[in-house]
């Protein structure tokens, strides 16, 4: 899908050209994504050649579905989803702020200032605001049970900018509990034990929270129940199904009893597995009405599922590899490898279990289970397109609230970070720093406030006077934001506006190192993929 | 049901896939067809084993390929990813976007026009749909139609740009998955390393597994993966990485994979790094590939134009021709595998010699040579029984298919496995199971060159050329593909409009004559990544390829090559027990005429035994066989005394 091929001029260029390039290369990634930025920003509809449709209001996903071929750009690019992949938000802050820092550093440069001097003052300047960072972040403290409210203000913050306010509010809840569902105190969060499960539904828009699972799957056999309450689960990663062996594959028979035979053995242990399920299940299962389900990564042939029918048994066959260790999460007992020892202790619990077909399409809700650690994002959607543009939202907020636990502190935001790092800069900063460098530092100093401008400029405001009124305010000793709608001042903390800590210190971080290097080229670097990802 | 899951990696790959699926589709259709040739519809080939049976969230009945098809983003032309299958009439309406309020902006790509083929493919289905509902009686074919086939035809032959453009079959949902490389060129995914980065962005490869896995569990039986990759790029390492994947999860289910490469491949490199990154590439992608499935065949000559055929005429430089030559005889290949029989040992009127894929593997690479990487060869068309032309036998018109291997295959230990299907007895008549059984027998006793083992399967549908099929063929062919005495020189390409189907032969052989293959590569992975100063190292770092892993895949080949080269010598035979001789058993014929076991029986067992002497190895047949025949007696003990005693000394 293109939506722009950046200049694709990879020629090797003298110096002053080159630094031109990367300028201009900068601007022009930057001019492409800064609509996308905000709760205001614009959602983008892709269409490909095939009339295939993809809808993004991500600076990321827009970015992967670019083509550029401008190696300037594509290493700006590379930077930009890098911080995505570590930090799970702040693409488009990522790129307005490369881009930001190569206009303003362009004026200078024009004037005739040796760009080493500018990369100097975005040294000083970024140090001191990682250190202004530290002051001004709000502390969160993560106790055994977190402070839900601050989470939730994080992730509407986040969802926000990706759906519109009702249906972002509607997920907020969601991934707090999801995040909260599988958190276990002192172990690093793993949301992959949240799995994201999606129906195409013709007239609906929903997503819900299953504590518990959503298989993607049904079982095979028309005699199981569809339905069934107080369970007894058995996840297993064990061959129920006829598998010739190597020398039965052959011909190698001295005659055909022998070859019967053969494979009456072979299946027989087959069964011998079967049988011991059934065993189990008998044990368990007698005296009240208790059900049993069998959940198998491994395949269940037909003569196999015969079997489990007839004993009352629900069996699903080649689960998920990743359901293997979310079902154990979600229903307790383990995961088994082997039918031998199967005791009772092996298996979970879960207090319903119903299978929902779509068309071909098949689902088991594996649900009331005990005390999960593992849960279900259930997402309905009318088409592909909606339900990947929910699924990248919610994939969002998830890490949002991830890294708020992790960060244990979150920064104000509708720019009022970067309004308050300014001025700290300007106003204390600069006049620490001796000769030129001061202008780089300066130069850094007005690139922060791209955020809050673009954040108005997608309001529709004007740009010169939401930034006067925003410094003007903070001077007067307050903390302030952008509200969107007005144009006015705000206290982010009043609204809830929250951003992840370590996202806003990536961008800090990686921005002025990517710029540093774009203004002190050589000569442009020739196109291509042997250039490393910056980390 | 024994299923089997195709996947198709790769441009190359995806343009065999074209090629293959059509001729399935075309199968289909001619079973339904109200006059069609009965002999499309007693074929005994069971569907099922490629398609699968769906629905639509509508309610709509669906029958489509069991296939995951992987190409780069950008590489379906006009067909959209989700297939034309399921294309959901929804109620809303795709551009209404429901989960944002604010602006919006849109960005169309410039929008792939359906070519004149497509294009009618989309008004025939409208128009049947119609026609249906009224008088089904009115679809004949008008002179109309004629002229606007000849039309559909030439517009492929002078511009196919994607697999799709010729492409009638529909597609699953799941089926075409497109890699997403951000920012890379397709030119540019031209090398092993390049691959495998483009798989590391996001969660594709998951993806991709998610895919495969939803077509596992549907089934029951899973016989075996036919994988098709086109190696010449950057696809063979996500092939690599898919396989491993396959191999972890699915360890039993056998994998049948084609390495193929087009013509172009071979474009001559324009430098010397060029060079050393294209020979590198080689040996990295057969080393990896070959190490994560159980059979290999390697496909792709650098020209189809000459020694393939004297009535075939393929223009190299038109991927929409030579895919379908090697589309055409893995199709061939694919036959024994879905026949509509109990088991190898059962015939019927129509087919004889069923395998499945386990089975092909452990007949050519189960042996005590153990060697997994084989020869594809093919006779299309296959020559008719009688030889009227002086083409020579059927086993002389096989011509390998895969590149680098030597022209005689001279291997006394050499196994192979071979498919005809449709042959012609003589002029347009089709040949019995038995007669071709009978021919091919002969021909294995009377020539010069026999196979320590071969298994001969052999069914009566011939294969059907299906519109949208390139014109390949000289003047020279019929109707049947048989071949007219009248070759009236300079007249034009043959293809749909004049030719309904040919008969086919194909094989799989496990042959020394492949060690060249091999050889080079191990060769070249010594000389410029292993050896001190290699000028390649550095690359195969940039690869993801330490020291140790390049030293291993050459350890690999190495041991390819010793398998190969391994002789059954006669000590180690002789501490073998008659039953274990047995075990290696020779399958000249699986099914076997009375006639042909007599004839071997009554005169033949002298030469048999002079056989195992001479070439220090044996022959026995195959015994379920005989003992459906009732055979199993005294004369046959003798036989194989004989040859334990042969062993013995
Ligand atoms: N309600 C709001 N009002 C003003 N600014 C907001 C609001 N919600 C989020 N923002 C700001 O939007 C920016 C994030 O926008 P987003 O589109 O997610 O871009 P990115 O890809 O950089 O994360 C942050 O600077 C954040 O503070
Ligand atoms: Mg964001």
């Amino acid at each position: 899908m293109s939506i722009r091929v950046l200049n694709p001029n990879a020629e090797v260029l003298n110096k002053s050209a080159a630094l031109h390039m990367n300028i201009n290369a900068a601007k022009g990634l930057q001019d492409v994504l800064k609509t996308n930025l905000g709760p205001k920003g614009t959602i983008k509809m892709l269409v490909g050649g095939a009339g295939d449709i993809k809808l993004t209001k991500d600076g990321n996903t827009l970015l992967k579905e670019m083509q550029i071929q401008n190696p300037t750009a594509i290493m700006i690019a590379r930077t930009a989803v890098a911080q995505d992949d570590t930090s799970g938000d702040g693409t488009t802050s990522t790129v307005l702020f490369i881009g930001e820092l190569m206009k303003q550093s362009e004026r200078y440069i024009d004037e005739g200032m040796h760009p080493r001097v500018l990369v100097d003052g975005f040294e000083i300047a970024k140090k001191a605001t990682l250190e202004f960072l530290e002051k001004f972040k709000t502390p969160v403290v993560m106790g055994e049970m977190p402070d839900k409210e601050i989470l939730k203000m994080v992730a509407r913050t986040t969802l926000r900018t990706k759906l519109y306010e009702a249906l972002a509010d509607q997920l907020t809840d969601i991934v707090v509990n999801a995040v909260l569902c599988i958190r276990k105190p002192d172990e690093p969060i793993d949301l992959f034990m949240v799995e994201i499960m999606h129906m195409r539904h013709k007239f609906d828009v929903d997503t819900r929270l299953v504590e518990g699972l959503v298989l993607d799957h049904g079982s095979r056999h028309p005699d199981m129940k569809r339905r069934a309450e107080n369970c007894y689960i058995l996840t297993c990663n064990v061959s129920l199904e006829y598998e010739k062996s190597e020398i039965n594959a052959g011909f190698f028979y001295s005659n055909a009893e022998q070859r019967e035979k053969m494979i009456a053995a072979e299946r027989r242990q087959v069964d011998e597995r079967v049988k011991k399920i059934i065993e189990l299940k008998n044990k368990v299962c007698t005296g009240n009405d208790n059900n049993f389900i069998v959940i198998n990564q491994k395949g269940i042939d037909p003569p196999s599922l015969d079997l489990l029918a007839r004993a009352g048994i629900i069996a699903l066959r080649r689960a998920k590899r990743r359901n293997m260790e979310r079902l154990v999460l979600a229903c307790g007992g383990e995961a088994v490898n082997s039918v031998e020892n199967l005791t009772e202790d092996c298996l979970g619990w879960a207090g319903l279990v119903y299978e929902h077909i779509l068309g071909e399409e098949k689902y088991t809700f594996v649900e009331n289970v005990k005390n999960p650690h593992s849960c279900t994002i259930l997402i309905k959607g009318p088409n592909d397109h909606t339900i990947a543009q929910i699924k990248d939202a919610v994939r969002d907020g998830l890490r949002s609230v991830k890294n708020t636990i992790e960060d244990e502190a979150v920064m104000m935001g509708a720019g009022a970070f970067e309004v308050a790092a300014r001025q700290h800069l300007v106003n204390n900063v600069k006049k620490t720093v001796q000769g030129r460098a001061q202008l780089g530092v300066e130069a850094f100093a007005d690139a922060l406030l791209v955020v809050p401008k673009t954040l108005a400029e997608n309001s529709g405001l004007d740009t010169q006077d939401v930034i006067i009124a925003l410094t003007g305010e903070h001077d007067r000793g307050n903390i302030v934001g952008l509200n969107h709608h007005t144009g006015e001042p705000i206290d982010p903390q009043m609204e809830g506006i929250f951003d992840n800590y370590s996202v806003k210190r990536q961008i800090i971080n990686s921005g002025p190192v990517i710029a540093s290097q774009l203004l002190l080229v050589d000569e442009v670097i020739r196109a291509g993929r042997n250039m490393r990802k910056p980390s | 049901m024994r299923e089997i899951v195709t996947i198709q990696v790769g441009n190359f790959a995806n343009y065999i896939g074209s090629h293959f699926w059509n001729f399935q589709d075309e199968l289909l259709g001619l079973v339904e067809e109200p006059h069609g040739d009965p002999i499309f519809k007693n074929s005994s080939l069971d569907m099922d084993v490629l398609y699968r049976a769906g629905e639509t969230q509508q309610g709509l009945l669906t029958y489509s390929p069991r296939l995951i098809s992987v190409g780069f983003q950008g590489s379906l032309g006009s067909l959209s990813s989700s297939g034309s299958l399921f294309d959901n009439i929804s109620t809303y309406d795709p551009t209404d976007i429901v989960t944002w309020t604010g602006n919006v902006s849109r960005c169309a790509a410039e929008p792939h026009k359906k070519n004149l083929f497509l294009q009618s493919l989309c008004e025939e289905d409208q128009q049947k749909s119609a026609l249906y509902a009224n008088d089904p009686d009115k679809e004949k074919t008008s002179p109309q139609k004629q002229i606007q086939d000849k039309d559909l035809v030439e517009c492929l032959e002078s511009g196919v740009q994607f697999w799709t453009d010729f492409s009638k079959v529909q597609y699953h949902p799941r089926s075409l998955y497109e890699l997403h490389g951000s920012w890379t060129d397709v030119q540019k995914l031209d090398n092993y390393g390049i691959g495998k980065d483009v798989l590391s962005e996001g969660l594709q490869i998951e993806e991709m597994n998610e895919r495969l896995r939803f077509f596992v569990e549907e089934c029951d039986h899973v016989q075996g993966i036919q994988f098709i990759v086109d190696d010449s790029g950057g696809f063979s390492s996500v092939a690599a990485e898919y396989l491993e994947n396959i191999a972890d999860e699915y360890t039993n289910t056998p994998v049948l994979l084609y390495a193929a490469r087009d013509p172009g491949a071979y474009a001559f490199p324009v430098s010397q790094k060029e060079s050393i990154t294209r020979v590198l590439h080689d040996a990295v992608s057969f080393s990896r590939l070959s190490s994560f499935c159980k059979l290999m065949v390697p496909v792709g000559l650098p020209s189809l134009r000459s020694k393939l055929s004297s009535v075939l005429n393929v223009d190299d430089q038109k991927l929409f021709h030579s895919s379908a030559v090697y589309a055409a005889s893995i199709h061939s290949i694919s036959i024994p595998l879905r026949m509509e029989l109990p088991g190898p040992t059962a015939t019927s009127a129509y087919v004889s010699g069923a395998v499945d894929v386990g089975e092909i593997v452990h007949i050519l690479a189960g042996q005590e040579r153990q060697n997994m990487v084989t020869i594809l060869d093919t006779a299309m068309p296959a020559p008719s029984l009688t030889d009227e032309h002086n083409q020579g036998s059927i086993h002389r018109n096989l011509h390998p298919l895969t590149p680098e291997v030597e022209e005689d295959d001279d291997d006394l230990h050499a196994v192979e496995s071979l498919i005809i299907h449709g042959a012609l007895h003589s002029g347009d008549h089709r040949a019995s199971i038995s007669q071709v059984k009978d021919a091919i027998n002969a021909s294995y006793l009377g020539g010069s060159q026999k196979p320590k083992l071969a298994y001969l399967s052999i069914a009566l549908c011939p294969l059907p050329i299906p519109l949208p099929f390139p014109s390949i063929f000289g003047s020279c062919v019929g109707r049947h593909g048989e071949l007219l005495g009248n070759q009236s020189e300079g007249a034009h390409s043959r293809g749909s409009l004049e030719i309904d189907s040919i008969p086919m032969a194909a094989r799989l052989r496990s042959s020394k004559a492949v060690m060249p293959l091999i050889e080079r590569r191990l060769g070249n992975l010594r000389k410029h990544g292993t050896a001190r100063g290699a000028p390649g190292a550095e690359l195969l770092r940039s690869w993801g390829f330490g020291k140790d892993e390049v030293e291993d895949m050459g350890e690999f080949l190495s041991r390819l090559l010793m398998s190969l080269n391994l002789q059954m010598t006669l000590e180690q035979s002789q501490s073998k027990s008659a039953s274990e001789i047995l075990a290696h058993l020779v399958i000249l014929d699986s099914s076997g005429s009375e006639h042909c076991l007599q004839s071997w029986h009554s005169n033949q067992i002298y030469d048999l035994y002079c056989y195992v002497i001479l070439i220090n190895s044996f022959m026995v047949i195959s015994l379920s066989f005989l003992l459906e025949l009732g055979l199993w007696n005294h004369e046959l003990k003798s036989i194989i005394c004989l040859c334990t005693d042969a062993f013995k000394g």
